[in-house]
């Protein structure tokens, strides 16, 4: 008894902020999200309609919008994951004198501003840009490669910008499986890829299951990159969101996407989890 | 008792700093647009405003449609106490009860401003007048562009940028093409059929003007559907760039001030806004900035008369009613984005 309300005194100050700073304020958007916009006057306070969330599914525009998000939030945690695992595993198993070195390469990137990070990639990727300008110089093309304002650019930005959150989990994960594990699985004559995917790859999965729901909840929820590398053109839901409060004033579809994009993410975390636990074997 | 007077001391002595500190350095918070405009701004407005008036003036940057959100989101205490917006998010922001009515009588300038600065009931009143036109590289340009159709020239494939539906410029040059198809402001269509393949093509659908600078350093476009203002002032720092005002009329901007309901220091507002309409102050940012000026006192060098519409240029300009665009934006945005961009 008394260690639960340890416990519940402990969390309460973070408690307390989460609810005051993000629950609450959310919970006020419900009602806006349910409210008619007419351009020109405002937002109508005297009429409720569900149209908002009905055009989320009808309209093609929107369908197309959400299904790139969560296609690119998929993606990208994939890239990231396969990139990631190996410099996870190298850190941990690898020469230590490596470690460190390795450790701070992989957080380097995150001491760099997000605006910075993502400006250096469109000065590589732009049409007149040090990519685009060492093919052409080269003879290798002839027009400049579209790399951004596309999936392409997209992709190549948000891996690198989230690809240290993958590592650092794999890194906390691998450094948990007990090396007598697969050692034994050795002795009895298990090949060493037989004991990666028998035993190493299981093991981790807590922290595969981590990093991806973190890289995928940040991928989709990212606003800056994609603004910057994806432009006006390529539109995800945070830019779009962004744009319907932003400069459309129109608070009411804001809202009611923004609330599609909660729930979305959260049954895709609900269920990837489940999913993940049963294959390591938790459930 | 020791400790009571120390207490007592102390409570006299916070009175006396909180009084003086309201007494003294009045604040106002204005909300500018940035790059050269905020520069402008300073140098021509704020300075002699705080100069005569010994306020002083901090200023919170955005665009328009972030001022008229940020003016929603804290309606009636907004924190902004004068609002630079253009007239479209203006007259949205007046339309749904934001802004206070100006008082002519407290704008001693205004009867020296031109009739079509003024909103209909007096809400906003325009600050400058800017242009939606033609930009080029007179390096590379050698014929200056006479009509919107010249940016379709094949030879300039993938050498002109336009801006996004969601900026002045994008929307209003929706506008102009559309008239130029003979589509009327209910019927967009012909306007966006014919700018699907500029959009496709252009090398950047850009959404912040400055954007624009660095692909004319850079060499990547040829023209652009841009302000002359910003022109100008590029051209100031060494960029070949020239103004060239198509015979179907360019866009007229009206960039506002208002002053937004319960800030509590109506007259300080308004004393800003007096500022910006004087005469001396007016020519000022317009010989900076290369904007024209709603004062009809104000007479412009040859070096800025150049760039801003004069003479017939300004006789074609289009403008567009804000209030028929404030209801319409949504719509063509909506269309835009489904069917230009994709």
């Amino acid at each position: 008894m008394k260690s639960l309300r340890t416990g519940a005194l402990l969390l309460s100050p973070l408690l307390f902020v989460l609810l005051a700073a993000f629950v609450v304020p959310l919970l006020l958007l419900v009602p806006t999200s349910f409210q008619e916009y007419r351009p020109g006057q405002g937002i109508a306070t005297d009429a409720w309609t569900v149209q908002n969330y009905v055009r989320i599914f009808a309209d093609e525009f929107y369908r197309e919008v959400v299904l790139r998000t969560i296609g690119l939030g998929a993606a990208v945690t994939l890239c990231c994951l396969i990139l990631g695992y190996p410099v996870a595993y190298l850190i941990v198993r690898g020469n230590p004198r490596w470690r460190l070195p390795l450790t701070l390469l992989v957080i380097f990137p995150l001491m760099l501003n997000l605006v910075v990070r993502s400006f250096g990639w469109i000065v590589l990727l732009t049409n007149r840009g040090v990519i685009n300008n060492l093919l052409i110089d080269l003879g290798l093309i002839e027009r400049p490669l579209r790399l951004m304002f596309n999936l392409t650019g997209l992709m190549i930005g948000l891996t690198h910008i989230y690809l240290p959150f993958m590592v650092l989990m794999l890194v906390a994960a691998l450094q948990n499986v007990p090396r007598d594990v697969e050692a034994a699985a050795s002795t009895l004559g298990s090949s060493r890829l037989h004991v990666f995917r028998a035993v190493t790859l299981p093991l981790t999965a807590p922290g595969i299951i981590a990093g991806s729901i973190l890289v995928f909840v940040l991928t989709i929820s990212a606003l800056v990159t994609p603004r910057m590398l994806g432009g006006p053109t390529y539109q995800v839901m945070a830019t779009l969101i962004y744009d319907e409060y932003m400069q459309l004033l129109d608070w009411p579809s804001g809202s009611a996407l923004s609330f599609a994009l909660a729930i979305s993410t959260i049954l895709i975390i609900w269920i990837s989890s489940r999913m993940t636990k049963r294959w390591a074997g938790l459930a | 008792m020791k400790s009571h007077s120390l207490l007592a001391a102390a409570t006299a002595l916070a009175g006396i700093v909180a009084s003086s500190h309201s007494a003294s350095a009045q604040e106002l918070v204005l909300g500018s647009f940035g790059g050269s405009f905020a520069d402008n701004v300073t140098a021509c407005y704020i300075e002699p405003f705080e100069a005569a008036t010994g306020a002083t003036v901090i200023t919170k940057l955005g665009s328009s449609s972030q001022h008229a959100a940020a003016v929603r989101a804290t309606a009636g205490q907004s924190d902004m106490d004068v609002v630079f917006a253009d007239d479209a998010f203006a007259v949205q922001m007046a339309n749904e009860g934001l802004l206070v009515t100006l008082n002519r009588a407290q704008l001693s300038n205004a009867p020296e401003i031109i009739d079509g600065a003024w909103a209909a009931d007096d809400a906003y009143v325009a600050a400058m007048l800017g242009a939606t036109t033609i930009i080029y590289n007179k390096e590379t340009v050698t014929t200056p562009p006479t009509s919107w159709n010249d940016l379709f020239d094949p030879k300039y494939e993938g050498r002109v940028t336009i801006g996004d539906v969601s900026g002045t410029s994008g929307w209003q040059f929706l506008a102009a093409l559309n008239q130029m198809e003979g589509g009327t402001l209910d019927d967009i269509t012909p306007g966006i059929e014919k700018v699907k393949p500029l959009a496709k093509s252009s090398a950047l659908l850009y959404s912040q003007a400055d954007q624009v600078v660095a692909l004319f350093e850079r060499g990547e476009i040829d023209i652009a559907v841009w302000y002359p203002d910003r022109a100008g002032v590029a051209a100031g720092n060494g960029l070949p760039l020239a103004a060239a005002y198509p015979k179907e009329g360019a866009v007229g901007i009206r960039p506002t001030v208002s002053i937004p309901k319960g800030i509590g220091q109506e007259e300080l507002a308004h004393k800003f806004i007096d500022t910006v309409l004087d005469a001396e102050n007016q020519k000022c940012f317009s010989e900076r900035q290369f904007i024209g000026s709603v004062n009809k006192n104000v007479t412009l060098s040859d070096e800025v008369s150049a760039i801003v519409p004069v003479g017939e240029a300004l006789e074609k300009m289009l403008f567009l009613d804000p209030n028929d665009m404030a209801t319409r934006l949504p719509e063509w945005t909506r269309r835009w984005q489904r069917e230009v961009l994709r």
